[in-house]
């Protein structure tokens, strides 16, 4: 439904000619994040500068009952920066500005449209970084990070973004400018800062965020290790964290991963691997030392062909380059990919890989792996191209037999890159009727129009509809009262 | 007895069975909550008690208090009604504990005693250390946000919660979270459950997530000048490349209780990690003590337990107070300034990770007025920086003279109104002791 | 009948399965000069491919607004460095635009394009209307020597600054310039249009460097404009005219064709796809820096702090990054140090600062700030347009900092070596005088 002209007007005497996109070709252009499968035009985009003109844009939607999306840099994986009701779409990548780097108090507090990168090299001359480091981490804008609780290879031993978030400034779909946290680490009351993090925008807009700064190690190394066979680099995965050891991050590649690397980036692992595994371990000389001949070992033990260890940084950042443009050079293997999220328990990755094979052969679908192993979580990109109508059920089908497979392990639909539109529909896998129907109330606390991202998050499920109330306990005979 | 009560007490005793309800009188004076007795105390043996219990009093519109080891009862308001008690430590199954993914699912009323036991064979741990933790259960734990020096490291339970299975007021048993160690499917559930105080719901099950036990660890006390030039070391500790576990500043009677050498200040370190590294790191924060014109020294074993009894003296009002980093020299001499104040000259102890801002104050009983002085004077202090004083253990009448959670910024609290009101209408959970009476 | 692609139609559209190449990453975006600026999706080229795909799948035509997001592309080429796909932004986005000429409407400067392509790339044309601009030339040569006060210790070298400042502007080269030395091979030089006449010195340094490397140097007096311009315009035909003739103006015989302009030996070595006639002279073009890079220059001190700019075209578009950085650290006592987004468009990108002043003006700004953080008060780059576009930023915030082309640095240091050898009293060893 198109906007009243009432609004239009209003929303560009607040944003300006430069702050509203309402042509046709621009709103097609936001129709989709990088899931491009999933795509909603909205109706028009607002480009705020400020807080003030965020708070008036969802003033101005909510007296109009017109649903918002934000968007930061576009890069989710999840159909989440885009409008499948429609509505205004509200991207934050103007509102980029570091507002405070706090070194004493560990901290910084920034805009949500400012990349992710932006943050460490602002502060790593001084021997700081913003841990959480998503693999579009030189794009992508850490108000999305918010939105999203993002991951990525560090959080093995850093954490996600919820653990690095001190506070927020939320417009809630109430309306209202809300602070959460703060630079200081405890806050009486309810942990809402916790609970907006990956909130993926359907509580409302955030417009500043502070976040926690982690002090750069004493010594780093990383280890590359490959492998003949996919199940030994499995079960090397298994054994390392079995052994105590916490890597800074452990990553896993597959074969027809790593040509598409080496052809994309000239990373240059190992032509004839059916896996690499990417160990880095960071903390203490002495540890690293200790931890990395463990790590090795361990590698040797599970039958690597080679263990190598970057010389220097040069050699480290082309291993790490090679890993972070992963997903940008799948377009080198086929021009569409359905990629998956889900995590298992760690201790069930060779059995989980060995059911890929499985499903891939089943489908008949080329499926790609290249995840971070150390926590559990895969990401397979099973490759199929658009044009073949045959070949895209294929690879739904394949995708939602491994999704089963593994939250039959006890694992999760989503590790990193969040719910959207993409994965809505599986949550009920995950989740009974009655803990939907609280996230669902939940969402309504700060939103209770239910404008914010709309289909996002929550799947459209009887538990997640207004009126609907879980069963009751009941009652053994005599408990009535 | 009323008609009505007589009801309540033989439906408690079909859901759990008689024994395990105790009426009015019959129940132990130690369940009595600020000198209230709950009228009756139930002792669910499952989730599904639990369940029912709580399903019968939001239809009967009774207060629920849970409790595990019933050591954190004088935290936050006194409660507005207390009909159940629901004594969890019944629920002490560990459900399911994998090593190999580091994750373990345990019932709430479950101690950390008795967790460790059974982690520590596999050399893994769970790194909570508030005081007293031994005794502690983890439902209290998570409910209370109860933490100790090692969250510096491993951060709290917001951080370790994976998943959490809870019973609304209403009765509902419902899930949030994973049982791996990534998971964004859906909303964090288990942040809005960790120091909630069980009053958006009864915490039932959590699975949490572990760590492995560092080879070696040790501990060390830097001796200094003054608590600004504690504060320096810290910010210098901070600067560097070491990897502490804790880093912990106690003022001179804290010390004195530690039976520490006698300074007017320290800084507690312990290093855990591969052996060679404890010996490197060691020498590293003797180069960082020597800047500040002191030494690192070893305590005496057992310090941390020491220390852990020294923040937490029995008959003590405790406060928590939440600074900046870069504030806490300044905020320490304020607070010793104020207790000086209003108690005649007393010294409180002090402790608290200097690198959070994050300070335990205990004081000598006192009157009411006095403890509203202090604490009124310390929120005006800490106020600027954004921090918080609450009332962490204090007698009832203390509690009532001064909020003990202290001021909620207006438009999260409005927030947090929303979700009592949403999860709670009936006011069936804790009723009255979170923030802001909630 | 004619052949269409959605709103594309008849030939040079651009290629469907190359435009499906991208998968919507958005790694391009925060390297995009136009989205840095202006951060709107229309304006980056993940949103530009977008753009593109949808008028190939039919679902957009060619409106004003689409040709106005893709002319206000710098076509720096940034995007592609940063893809991890491998997307061939650039020949997508000369496709675009030559559809759009042909098809689409009209282009907003139109009659500011046509004058300035009626001028640019004709030499003669161009010669007269820029006379004025020596004047401007001449004060960047003195500011260059204010840079080297710091050498007033070194009279030798004072000196050789004034004779250099001296030399007559217009001179043009002879067409055959022997090898000094032991010849290595035979190369031509493109003197192309503005650099013949904007900074004909820059021509006369590649000429001295190549033969002093052992190359006999062939400068053919009827070649013309490269095209580069009219392609970056959507003028097919005036740009495959060109390429036709320039491609015809060099002999066959030679190893290399040299360019010392980033933009035209980009466009030179590209050639082939918009001219398979060509793509024998376009696999021989090379920039200036790659071939000196793999000789062994005589050079003397020059105690200099300099910084480098990444022209687009040299490291984008022909991914020649480390060789001239390589060349001016062989300089002794040259202390280069890197610039903070060396390879970010300064807003020059060919004639953009003259269509779009408003966006070239903010990008020229954030250059000059690079600059004043690296406190180097001599700039290199290699292409002429950037040392016009840096040099004007420059001094309109009334810094003391010169744009020079390395070559121009190279020389110099060859000036100092050979200037020092005859100074000597007595013939000095090789060893003493590096010393």
């Amino acid at each position: 439904m198109p906007l009243s002209p009432g609004l239009v007007g209003d929303l560009q005497r607040i944003l300006g000619p430069e702050g509203l996109v309402l042509s046709h070709e621009g709103r097609l252009v936001y129709e989709c994040d990088m899931h491009t499968f999933y795509k909603g035009a909205p109706d028009a985009v607002a480009l705020p500068s400020t807080t003030a003109e965020v708070v008036a844009i969802v003033r101005l939607c909510r007296e109009a009952r017109v649903p918002i999306v934000p968007r930061g840099s576009g890069t989710g994986l999840i159909g989440g920066a885009m409008a499948p009701s429609g509505g205004v779409m509200v991207g934050l990548n103007r509102m980029n500005r570091i507002l405070e780097v706090d070194l004493p108090n560990r901290c910084a507090t920034v805009q949500p449209g400012l990349i992710n990168l932006s943050l460490t090299k602002a502060v790593e001359a001084r021997g700081w970084f913003f841990a959480p480091d998503p693999s579009s981490q030189m794009v992508s804008s850490i108000g999305g990070n918010v939105s999203t609780n993002a991951g990525g290879p560090h959080c093995l031993k850093y954490g996600i973004t919820s653990n690095h978030v001190l506070g927020l400034e939320l417009v809630t779909g109430r309306g209202e400018l809300v602070t959460l946290g703060g630079k200081v680490a405890d806050h009486p009351g309810y942990d809402l800062t916790g609970v907006a993090v990956g909130s993926e925008g359907t509580f409302g807009l955030v417009t500043a965020i502070t976040v926690r700064l982690v002090h750069v190690a004493q010594a780093v190394k990383t280890i590359l290790a490959s492998f003949a066979d996919l199940e030994d680099a499995s079960e090397a995965v298994s054994a390392i964290i079995a052994a105590g050891i916490v890597p800074a991050a452990l990553e896993m590649l597959d074969e027809l991963m790593i040509r598409a690397i080496n052809e994309g980036t000239g990373a240059g692992y190992p032509k004839d691997a059916a896996a690499v595994l990417l160990i880095e371990l960071d903390g203490p000389a002495e540890e690293v030392e200790a931890q990395g001949e463990r790590a090795a070992r361990i590698c040797w033990e599970r039958g690597a062909l080679e263990v190598r260890v970057a010389q220097d940084a040069a050699e480290r950042a082309l291993l790490w380059k090679g890993r972070k443009e992963a997903a940008g050079a799948v377009g080198r293997l086929a021009p569409t990919y359905l990629l998956q999220d889900a995590v298992v328990p760690r201790s069930k990755l060779p059995a989980i890989m060995r059911e890929l094979g499985a499903i891939g052969a089943r489908h008949g679908v080329q499926i790609a792996n290249v995840f971070h192993a150390g926590d559990g979580n895969l990401h397979p990109l099973i490759l199929y191209d658009d044009r073949n109508p045959d070949e895209l059920e294929r690879a739904k089908a394949a995708n939602e037999e491994l999704l089963h497979a593994c939250i039959a392990m006890g694992g999760t639909v989503t590790g990193e890159h969040g719910v959207g539109l993409d994965k809505a529909k599986n949550l009920p896998l995950q989740y009974g009727d009655a803990d939907l129907n609280f996230m669902y109330r939940l969402r309504g606390v700060f939103d209770p129009q239910r404008l914010m991202n709309p289909k996002k998050l929550l799947p459209a499920h009887p538990a997640c509809g207004e009126g609907w109330r879980p069963p009751r306990p009941r009652l053994p005979e005599g408990a009535w009262i | 007895m009323s008609a009505v009560t007589g009801t309540v007490g033989s439906a408690l005793a079909a859901i759990v069975g008689a024994p395990r309800v105790q009426e009015g009188e019959a129940a132990p004076a130690s369940f009595a909550l600020d000198g209230a007795r709950p009228r009756w105390v139930v002792r669910p043996e499952t989730l599904l008690h639990v369940s029912q219990v709580l399903g019968l009093a939001w239809d009967a519109g009774l207060a629920v208090v849970p409790r595990g080891s019933g050591s954190a009862q004088e935290l936050g308001a006194p409660p507005a009604r207390v009909d159940i008690l629901l004594d969890l430590r019944g629920l002490d199954q560990v459900l399911e504990y994998n090593p190999d993914d580091l994750t373990v699912t345990v019932q709430a009323g479950v101690t950390a005693a008795a967790l460790a036991a059974r982690l520590g064979a596999r050399r893994q741990f769970l790194p909570l250390d508030p005081p007293g933790a031994e005794a502690r259960t983890l439902g209290g734990m998570a409910a209370t946000n109860a933490s100790g020096p090692l969250r510096l490291r491993y951060g709290t339970l917001r951080d370790l919660l994976l998943g959490v299975r809870f019973v609304q007021a209403d009765g509902v048993t419902t899930w949030g979270g994973a049982r791996v160690v990534k998971s964004v499917s859906g909303y964090d559930v288990p942040k809005l459950m960790v120091g909630a105080l069980g009053s958006l719901g009864v915490l039932g099950e959590l699975t949490l997530r572990l760590h492995p036990l560092p080879d070696a660890e040790q501990t060390w006390l830097v001796p200094c000048r003054d608590v600004a030039t504690a504060q320096e070391l810290v910010l210098r500790l901070l600067d560097s490349t070491l990897q502490p576990s804790r880093v912990e500043l106690l003022n001179a009677p804290a010390l004195a209780v530690c039976g520490a050498p006698r300074s007017a200040a320290a800084i507690a370190v312990s290093i855990g990690t591969a052996e060679a590294a404890v010996k490197a790191q060691g020498e590293a924060l003797g180069g960082l003590a020597r800047a500040v014109g002191s030494a690192a020294a070893r305590p005496a074993e057992g310090f941390w337990a020491r220390y852990a009894a020294a923040l937490a003296p029995e008959e003590s009002v405790r406060l928590g107070v939440a600074t900046l980093a870069s504030k806490v020299a300044e905020t320490v001499g304020e607070i010793e300034r104020a207790v000086a104040a209003s108690l005649s000259g007393a010294a409180p102890t002090i402790g608290g990770s200097a690198p959070l801002g994050s300070l335990r104050v205990s004081l000598p009983p006192a009157e009411p007025a006095s403890v509203k002085a202090i604490v009124e004077r310390l929120r005006a202090a800490v106020a600027p920086a954004g921090g918080s004083v609450t009332v962490q253990r204090a007698p009832r009448g203390v509690r009532l003279a001064v909020d003990p959670w202290g001021p909620v910024e207006p438009s999260a609290f409005a927030l947090m109104r929303a979700l009592k009101e949403e999860f709670d209408a009936r006011r069936v959970l804790n009723p009255g002791r979170f923030v802001g009476g909630l | 009948m004619e052949q269409t692609l959605g709103a594309f139609r008849g030939p040079d559209a651009p290629d469907l399965d190359e435009l499906r190449t991208c998968v919507h990453c958005g790694i391009c975006l925060p390297q995009c000069p136009t989205y840095r600026v202006l951060g709107e999706e229309m304006d980056s080229p993940r949103g530009r491919i977008y753009l593109m795909r949808a008028a190939a799948e039919g679902r957009i035509g060619l409106t004003p607004t689409f040709a106005h997001h893709l002319d206000l592309c710098l076509g720096c080429r940034a995007c592609e460095t940063a893809c991890p796909s491998g997307v061939k932004f650039g020949s997508l986005l000369e496709a675009t635009r030559i559809q759009l000429r042909r098809h689409g409407p009209p282009p907003r400067h139109r009659r500011l394009e046509d004058v300035i392509l009626s001028v640019f790339p004709e030499p003669a044309r161009l010669g007269v209307a820029l006379a004025a601009f020596r004047l401007y030339r001449r004060s960047g040569l003195r500011r260059l020597v204010r840079a080297t006060r710091v050498l007033r210790p070194f009279p030798r070298l004072a000196a050789l600054e004034a004779l250099l400042d001296d030399v007559p502007a217009a001179e043009s080269l002879p067409p055959l310039i022997p090898a000094r030395g032991t010849a290595r091979g035979r190369v031509g030089l493109l003197t192309g249009c503005v650099q013949r006449h904007l900074y004909p010195g820059v021509n006369r340094d590649t000429a001295r460097l190549l033969a002093l490397a052992g190359y006999e140097v062939v400068v053919p007096r009827a070649q013309g404009c490269c095209g580069a311009l009219e392609l970056h315009a959507g003028r097919a035909e005036a740009f495959r005219s060109r390429a036709r003739a320039l491609a015809a103006a060099f002999p066959d015989d030679l190893d290399f064709v040299v360019a010392n302009a980033a933009g035209c030996g980009s466009a030179m070595k590209e050639y082939g796809r918009w001219l398979p006639a060509t793509a024998g002279f376009a696999a021989r073009v090379r920039d200036v820096a790659e071939v000196l890079v793999e000789a062994d220059l005589p050079l003397g001190p020059l105690p200099l702090t300099v910084t480098y700019h990444d022209a687009c075209h040299l490291a984008h578009g022909q991914r020649v990054r480390q060789a001239p950085r390589a060349l001016l650290r062989r300089i002794p006592g040259l202390t280069l140090v890197e610039l903070g987004d060396s390879d970010l468009c300064c807003g020059s990108a060919g004639v953009y600062n003259l269509l779009e002043p408003a966006l070239a003006r903010e990008l020229l700004a954030l250059k000059v700030a690079r600059i004043v953080e690296t406190g180097a008060r001599v700039v290199a780059t290699g292409n002429p347009g950037c040392l016009l576009q840096i040099a004007q930023g420059c001094r309109q915030r009334g810094l003391d900092v010169t744009l020079v082309h390395p070559v121009e640095l190279l020389a110099r240091a060859v000036a100092v070596r050979a200037a020092g050898r005859r100074g000597a009293s007595a013939p000095p060893s090789e060893a003493s005088e590096t010393d």
